[in-house]
């Protein structure tokens, strides 16, 4: 009997996927794909607006308008880019309630780390909670700079070479000159790089590429990966901040 | 030594458990864990109260049959070991202990510590063996074997499908249970012919019985007897999606 | 009773291919419709289950156990045997043979014995097939080590754990027929009675150790793999679950029980450390090839760090009094040693009833990491159990019990003298004689369940009239009845009862360790006899059950067993008696040479001795297997 002869069952996560994705094996591999494709958004994302740290507004105006001005292509990469989370998303909550399903009775002592091979850390055992920060943040981000004030609310700058483009930057600048939103910013990073700590490793694991020899050094590179994203991210609100307060 | 234990009850599969409280004062440090609660019951059976039902057979660790969760660890606090070669010098006097059952969908309470586990039989007849005949084969030696894949196979060979992946696991997966035999037969020649059906068919069988997923914490290999590696469970991750995609 | 060993005529080695020609086959459309009951799924008893569903019968197993993977065959450590010739060491078939036959110390059917060492091979063969990890050598090969009784290397291992190894191939084998619905899984299941029509087995009464549930089923032949009866010393190297009953409720049908007495005592466990001591754990006998066994020379040395004892004061009494097989002697002879140098006063540890296995030189000789490769796993179960390191101080070992050659007879085609009655592994008493060597148990199991049984009972089915039989059938109701009967007395007297079942299994164990144990006396037997008498009044009177029988209650379940080891043990003590020479495990001190070795008596009891049931309070009939040894001569046994 050959594997493509015996019947996958198709029991789990969402029931639109190719029944690959509807087992066990196949949810994680959704959530490895998908959030490999994030991490690899989100280090482009970084680098982008590292432009920030210039001492002047052009370069990330300009960055901002190229982009802004990829057409259809913009369109394609937001479609694409909600597909990512979404699915990432969806799988994650479809796989908690999987976890609650299989323990309906939970143990009343709280279970306790055995160490050794254990990758049980905060990390690792509140994915959910991360990915949920993570969540309500990517929200919250997307509200403030995407569909926040552009062109008609005046916040209007004008490129090199006079083409008027939305002042994306200013728009920065403010949100990071109140202290609240630069906790908020700084505090999501920290979660991001939790998540990603854990989920760097867990990839691996995920697409059968672990091999034991690796495992140690790998969850070690998770967690420089994951620290690498956070202080990249978190120096940014900070910079801004103690720029608007003149230091 | 003095134990203060904290011990779930529970009558039958129907019925709500709770936990009680009982204490010891005359423990030995050289007892395993199963002769404390031997000792236990012995006292209990005298008071009129009905003793604590619990699984174990060898008490050497290889059968697979005892296995409890002791202060919120899968067989005790000890790494490497089941219940029954866990000894009470690990424990200190005057300890309070919690022992409770395994918990998981799949692994339904029978009485008090005692769980149902033949959802890993099922997992096992599902796929995990070799369909060779009994008698005519060729001489053992015609099919060799490289030492480094025996002795790997054989690593993966030694679970002892007590639970304990399962129970360990914060979402009561069994992954460990089921990629051991996965990955002991897909290293050995004579696992090749079946490997993609075996990989597919088990795996389905473990999603079928309710377990959880694989969320790659590692706790059951941190809980596993047997010290099986978690490699077992990627192998077994690249043999599914490879044979899915056949 | 008729004892008819049924061996087939002929040349030794040309038996079982001429009787395999010469058995009846059952036609391969019928056997669907014969069902066969497997009771047990240790190696015996999953081997067959799997080898006759997949032949096409109809097949039932049964087990104590939630699964059939947790048989105590998986405890077997060492190996298993195989007259492989691999080594190049001039093992063969004969070899085999002949090392069974004398380690068993002659008391063994020469017909089972020769076939037994001929199928060895075909056992490492299937496994391979089925992909037991055996241990391999750099090319790929399979790799052998020595054990006790031979002076060949034919064990097959892997590591420690062969036996889990074996069980897993043969369970997963057994799986496999579940899957394909040849093979239908009764698990936690417990037989409590054998129910017999016209004469011939044709069914079993259960009780469903979850629900407390008695249930009738019925077959066309009944196989018991149920193992030995070792716990009936309570403490043994045996685990827990195992016991007399399946095979003792035959003996009580009218099933013969052969040779009792004959108990092997493993040499090399860990010694008891205290009362509340529940098993004693198992040191593979493997680990006698590289660890020397030593006491002191003096008695003032005994308490002393071992370590701080010098070479000349130490005595390696295995090389000294055993020059050529050293600390490979059999079980029984290296047993009898180690009692005897503790009984001098010797012995070592807290107890004084203990030797060291000394690992020193090998450790010295190889270094750390090769002893550990070979033995790791029993090392750290040894550090596990008594808090020390064996890498740094010897071990220190006692005998304990380990397994039991007696068993129900069985006739060569591994039938009891009930027809359609069978019994496979260790629960029959065929191929082992008076004293098992090591490795060869894994042998056995396998060889009944894959090799023999298979053809033996189709012979049966197919040369045997079966009427069609359903559970209805009048003696299915009264074997019901008389285990709800049995069931009930034993929870009316319960719930009165002072006595806590253990009490009295400790009891039962304490008794039969000192009397019925590594050496038996005409005086220790006979009271011991009577002992067993006033005991089981007792117990019949005192015990105490908590619980109720519709449930799972496992002190219920002990006291049924300890009831029949109530009455085993006086059928043991009787047998030990009856028997009055020492051959192999049974060492009668009225009956040694000078030197203190075993004597056995040739022209009184060179037979087999099986006993017939007459009633609890009944004095059993012996009835005797005359063994004659047409290719062997009789020789006292050597090892010096």
């Amino acid at each position: 009997m050959s594997a493509s002869s015996s019947k996958l069952s198709a029991s789990r996560g969402l029931s639109i996927l190719p029944a690959l994705f509807r087992t066990s094996v196949g949810q994680k591999l959704l959530t490895a794909l998908t959030g490999v494709a994030l991490v690899g958004f989100i280090v482009m994302h970084l680098l982008g607006n590292l432009t920030l740290l210039a001492p002047d507004a052009g370069p990330f105006n300009l960055y901002a308008h190229k982009l802004d001005s990829l057409g259809p292509l913009k369109i394609l990469a937001e479609v694409g880019l909600v597909a990512l989370f979404g699915l990432h998303i969806l799988n994650g909550i479809l796989l908690k309630l999987d976890h609650k399903r299989a323990r309906p009775v939970s143990y009343g002592y709280a279970p306790k780390s055995k160490g050794g091979p254990s990758y049980s850390n905060a990390s690792s055992r509140n994915m959910i909670v991360s990915g949920s920060i993570l969540l309500f943040f990517l929200i919250l981000h997307i509200v403030q700079f995407r569909f926040g004030p552009s062109l008609s609310e005046g916040y209007t700058t004008l490129l090199d070479g006079g083409v008027e483009a939305r002042d994306l930057h200013r728009l920065i600048v403010e949100t990071f000159s109140n202290p609240a939103m630069v906790a908020i910013y700084v505090g999501t990073t920290l979660f991001l790089g939790s998540h990603v700590r854990h989920g760097f490793w867990s990839m691996f694991q995920s697409l059968g590429l672990m091999k034991q020899s690796r495992s140690r050094a790998l969850y070690a590179a998770g967690l420089v990966v994951g620290l690498v994203l956070a202080v990249g991210f978190l120096a940014l609100p900070i910079v801004l901040y103690f720029r608007s307060q003149g230091v | 030594m003095k134990l203060n234990l904290e011990i779930w009850r529970q009558k039958n599969p129907k019925t709500q458990g709770e936990f009680k409280k009982y204490s010891l004062d005359d423990v030995s440090p050289n007892m395993s864990f199963l002769e404390m609660l031997d000792h236990l019951n012995e006292k209990l059976i005298r008071d009129g109260i009905e003793p604590v039902e619990f699984d174990s057979d060898c008490r050497e660790g290889i059968c697979g049959s005892c296995g409890v969760i002791i202060n919120g660890q899968a067989h005790g606090p000890k790494v490497g070991v089941a219940t029954c070669q866990l000894y009470m010098r690990h424990f200190e006097d005057g300890a309070t202990v919690v022992v409770e059952p395994w918990r998981a969908k799949a692994f339904p309470v029978v009485k008090d510590l005692v769980v149902n586990r033949s959802a890993y039989d099922r997992i096992i007849q599902a796929g995990g063996y070799v369909s060779t005949k009994t008698g005519g084969h060729p001489d053992a030696n015609a099919i060799l074997v490289p030492k480094q894949d025996a002795d790997k196979a054989f690593e993966y060979a030694t679970c002892i499908g007590c639970g304990a992946c399962a129970a360990a696991c914060p979402n009561a997966s069994a992954s460990l249970f089921t990629a051991a035999k996965i990955s002991h037969l897909s290293l050995m020649p004579q696992g090749q012919p079946e490997k993609d059906a075996r990989v597919v068919n088990m795996v389905n069988q473990m999603d079928m019985e309710g377990f959880g997923n694989c969320s790659n914490i590692g706790e059951c290999s941190a809980a596993c007897p047997k010290q099986i590696p978690l490699e077992a469970i990627a192998s077994m991750k690249s043999d599914y999606i490879k044979a899915s995609l056949k | 009773m008729n004892l008819d060993s049924k061996s087939p005529s002929g040349p030794l080695e040309q038996k079982w291919s001429k009787h395999k020609g010469e058995v009846k086959i059952v036609n391969p459309a019928n056997k669907r419709h014969h069902r066969i009951i497997v009771v047990g799924t240790g190696l015996a008893g999953a081997s067959a289950a799997a080898s006759l569903g997949e032949l096409g019968y109809e097949v039932h197993s049964f087990c104590i156990h939630e699964s059939g993977r947790r048989a105590h065959s998986i405890a077997a450590q060492g190996g298993i045997n195989a007259a492989k010739n691999y080594s190049n060491d001039g093992d063969s078939v004969y070899r085999l043979f002949y090392d069974t036959i004398k380690g068993g110390d002659f008391r063994s059917r020469e017909a089972n014995v020769h076939r037994l060492a001929e199928v060895s091979v075909n056992i490492i063969d299937q496994c391979a097939a089925q992909g037991v990890p055996f241990a391999r050598e750099y090319s790929g090969e399979l790799a052998n080590r020595s054990f006790g009784g031979t002076q060949v290397s034919r064990t097959f291992y892997a590591r420690g754990q062969t036996g889990q190894q074996l069980l897993l191939g043969a369970y997963q084998a057994m799986m496999r027929q579940v899957n394909e619905g040849r093979v239908k899984l009764f698990a936690r299941r417990e037989m409590l009675d054998l129910v017999m029509i016209n004469g011939k087995a044709r069914g079993i009464i259960t009780r469903n150790l979850e629900t407390g549930a008695i249930e009738r089923h019925s077959a066309d032949a009944v196989v018991l793999a149920t193992g030995g009866y070792g716990r009936i010393f309570y403490l043994s190297t045996n685990a827990m679950n195992s016991n007399c009953t399946a095979i003792f409720r035959a003996y009580k049908r009218g099933a013969a029980f052969a040779n009792p007495c004959f108990t092997q005592i493993h040499p090399t466990c860990i010694p008891v450390s205290g009362g509340y001591q529940s098993k004693l754990t198992l040191m593979s006998e493997s680990l006698r090839n590289d660890g020397r066994v030593w006491v002191p020379k003096k008695k003032e040395d005994c308490k002393k760090n071992p370590n701080d004892i010098a070479d000349e004061d130490r005595d390696y009494y295995l090389e000294r009094r055993y020059p050529s097989f050293g600390n490979l002697v059999p079980r029984d002879v290296a047993s009898r040693a180690a009692k005897q140098v503790c009984d001098e006063g010797r012995g070592v540890g807290e107890s004084g009833l203990a030797v060291y296995l000394d690992f020193r030189d090998a450790i010295k000789r190889d270094g750390e990491p090769k002893v550990r490769e070979k033995y790791g796993n029993l090392f750290d179960m040894y550090h596990e159990i008594t808090d020390e390191n064996p890498y740094q101080v010897p071990m220190r070992i006692y005998p304990a019990v380990h397994y039991t050659m007696g068993g129900l007879w069985v006739d060569y085609n591994l039938m009891t003298t009930i027809p359609g009655l069978h019994a496979v592994g260790e629960a029959n008493f065929s191929d082992h004689g008076a004293n098992r060597l090591g490795a060869s148990a894994l042998m056995q199991g396998l060889a009944d369940g894959y090799f023999v049984l298979p053809y033996t009972i189709g012979h049966y089915i197919a040369s045997t009239k079966l009427d069609k039989v359903t559970t209805d059938a009048p003696e299915f109701a009264a074997a019901e009845a008389d285990v709800r009967a049995q069931i009930d007395g034993l929870m009316k007297i319960g719930s009165k009862g002072k006595k806590t079942v253990d009490e009295f299994y400790r009891e039962v164990g304490t008794m039969m360790w000192d009397n019925v144990g590594m050496s038996r006396t005409t005086k220790g037997l006979e009271e011991t006899i009577k002992n067993f008498q006033k005991l089981r009044a007792e117990f019949y009177e005192n015990v105490r059950i908590p619980g109720e029988s519709g449930e799972f209650n496992k002190q219920l379940e002990m006291a049924g067993r300890v009831a029949d080891f109530l009455e085993l043990g006086e059928l043991m003590a009787r047998d030990a008696l009856e028997r009055n020479e020492s051959c192999g495990g049974h060492f009668r001190e009225e009956m040694q040479t000078d030197e203190g070795e075993a004597k056995r008596d040739d022209d009184q009891f060179c037979h087999v001795s099986a006993w017939e049931y007459k009633g609890r309070e009944t004095a059993p009939v012996l009835h005797k297997e005359k063994l004659s040894f047409e290719s062997i001569h009789l020789a006292q046994r050597s090892y010096k």
